[in-house]
């Protein structure tokens, strides 16, 4: 029951998050420390507002190491019924970052290579990861979970 | 991120403080390079929040840089947010952790 009011009144009274920023490691940076803001204010529980800020890392991040000529990424959260709808759009070529088959978190430590583990964390703690290629754009949604 | 040399039972801890993301990895990895090529190492994550890939790459190599040195590697004081991010990324299989730097070292 206080979960469903605290999640009414979130949906009520919080603003989406909006932030476009140059893609480079010190954004991701500015990204996160503006995300923290936005979870305090939207009173997230401790483990929702890790989760966003590790989803908001991961994709921007992966941007910024890999989208060469890319001018920007722009991320987006908005609080909805379902959980918290997130959005990250950048102009740099064609990428598909859920194209990568996903990492053997069973493989031995010898035979572990840490690439694709943050589109892994992405795409364990949210729901319905999706790409698509937009009027030159790059768009991956997904929704994070607000329960727990 | 802060990282200060402890020791525990003669066992050097290399003891973090802060978040281990992408501002944060190369100055941990180089930190955890230097202490495992004295020897065996635990890294203390008591006060350790936040642990992104980046700081699970950090983590990664240091696990690889021991194993190759024949030393011991080990975490402890996995904090609830960390834990979910290691067990989701399948590093609670291949890194030693423990709730205590005393259970690290007699391991």
């Amino acid at each position: 029951m206080r979960r469903g009011a605290r999640r009414a009144s979130l949906r009520g009274t919080m603003r989406p998050f909006h932030l476009r920023l140059p893609p480079t490691l010190d954004s991701v940076t500015a990204l996160q420390d503006a995300l923290e803001a936005w979870s305090d204010e939207a009173g997230l529980p401790m483990p929702v507002a890790m989760r966003l800020a590790l989803v908001a890392e991961e994709v921007a991040a992966n941007v910024a190491n890999h989208a060469t000529g890319a001018s920007y990424f722009e991320f987006g959260a908005k609080v909805e019924s379902e959980g918290i709808r997130l959005s990250l759009v950048d102009d740099g070529p064609e990428y598909d970052p859920l194209a990568h088959a996903a990492p053997d978190t069973e493989a031995p430590l010898e035979d572990r290579d840490p690439g694709g583990l943050g589109i892994h964390l992405v795409r364990t703690m949210t729901r319905g990861a999706a790409y698509a290629r937009e009027s030159g754009l790059n768009r991956l949604t997904c929704t994070l979970p607000v329960e727990g | 991120m802060e990282i200060t040399e402890a020791q525990e039972a003669g066992r050097s801890v290399a003891v973090l403080d802060g978040r281990l993301d992408t501002a944060t990895a190369a100055m941990t990895e180089a930190k955890l390079t230097e202490m495992l090529k004295q020897g065996g190492l635990i890294a203390d994550l008591s006060g350790v929040r936040y642990v992104s890939s980046a700081g699970l790459r950090v983590l990664l190599k240091a696990a690889k840089q021991a194993k190759e040195g024949q030393v011991p590697f080990a975490v402890v004081g996995l904090q609830p947010p960390v834990r979910e991010v290691f067990e989701i990324s399948g590093f609670d299989k291949i890194i030693p952790a423990f709730a205590t730097r005393a259970e690290a070292a007699a391991a």
